[in-house]
């Protein structure tokens, strides 16, 4: 046997991570396709919001959805009502997807025809905010009910999203909710976030969101 | 299942590693732990059998090397450990700080054959 000698590594956990998400970029660039990354709490309204934003967009431009769930395909049949082209990930009890997995998805949906995938990410402000996929938007829902204190107990998540979207603001007067801590909590992490309150349901903030979207999809993979 | 899905792919990364830099066993693989990654060092031990299951790491053993979660004072500029003190500065009681270790989960070392 030969003897044993010690190999300073040195190597982040991530690395092959981030470089399959490089990967993903690098080819979604290529292909010309803009990919989103929507993470939130189970709950948040994740699953509306889109359906919203679809019927918003689905005219415009070519549209897939990734779905990530970890054992039912309910919200795929939902989005699937929307005629957009929807793939369940099923990964086995995981809390997070990575780059691999959503790489096999791209290949599925076909990626190259599409101007515009969503990665819904599995329900979860924790496990998420670690896994960079490839994406080109970082977005993040939080629901008024889930309260304005949210930023100070998941920062992870808040410093990492490009976008924060406050939905079920139609909710707000029976919670209480304040805005302006969010805010002041939220910029306190992260100073250049975007911040849309909406709501899905009645529709009230739905535009200027979606009006935003549609210009970083247009303008978004060569910058 | 956090730490499981973070195991496997460690060993994925390592596996390939082996073949890289012409490895052919690990005795001894060692982790760096940040108290403030969000990994339980716990969790990680109880997972690892199971990761490395018929991979080439079976019967290497695992070792964590744990770094304390240490902030920066933003008020007053005194250094402090975040865990120990919820994040809250023993001298002047600000809660505003910047992280300076404990963040990182990091393949430190193997030893090799």
């Amino acid at each position: 046997m030969d003897a044993l000698r010690v190999i300073e590594v040195k190597k982040s956990v991530y690395a092959n991570n981030d470089l399959e998400a490089q990967e993903n970029r690098d080819m979604l660039k290529e292909q010309d396709t803009y990919m989103m990354n929507l993470m939130s709490s189970p709950g948040s309204g994740k699953t509306t919001m889109l359906v919203s934003t679809l019927e918003r967009l689905k005219e415009k431009i070519g549209i897939g959805i990734i779905e990530a769930d970890i054992d039912s395909d309910v919200d795929a049949l939902t989005i699937q009502t929307t005629g957009v082209d929807v793939i369940q990930i099923h990964n086995g009890g995981m809390c997070h997807l990575d780059a691999a997995m959503v790489r096999q998805s791209l290949d599925d949906i076909g990626s190259s025809k599409l101007d515009f995938v969503v990665v819904e990410n599995i329900g979860n402000l924790i496990c998420p905010a670690s896994y960079d996929l490839g994406q080109n938007l970082n977005c993040m829902i939080l629901s008024v009910p889930e309260g304005d204190d949210k930023p100070l107990k998941y920062p992870k998540m808040f410093k990492k999203v490009d976008v924060l979207l406050v939905s079920k603001i139609d909710t707000t007067s029976v919670f209480d909710f304040d805005f302006n801590a969010l805010e002041k909590n939220v910029r306190k992490l992260n100073p250049d976030i975007k911040i849309f309150p909406l709501s899905a349901k009645t529709g009230e903030g739905m535009e200027a969101w979606t009006e935003y979207l549609l210009k970083k999809i247009e303008n978004g993979v060569h910058t | 299942m956090h730490e499981l899905g973070i195991v496997i792919q460690i060993v994925k990364q390592m596996e390939n590693y082996m073949d890289e830099h012409d490895i052919k066993r690990i005795d001894k693989l060692v982790l760096g732990v940040g108290e403030l990654s969000g990994v339980v060092p716990k969790y990680l031990r109880d997972v690892y059998p199971i990761a490395v299951e018929e991979s080439k790491l079976q019967n290497t053993k695992l070792e964590l090397e744990i770094t304390p979660g240490i902030g920066k004072c933003q008020a007053c500029g005194f250094t402090y450990n975040l865990v120990q003190n919820d994040n809250i500065c023993p001298k002047c009681g600000s809660n505003e700080f910047s992280i300076i270790t404990g963040k990182e989960f990091m393949i430190q070392r193997i030893h090799a054959e």
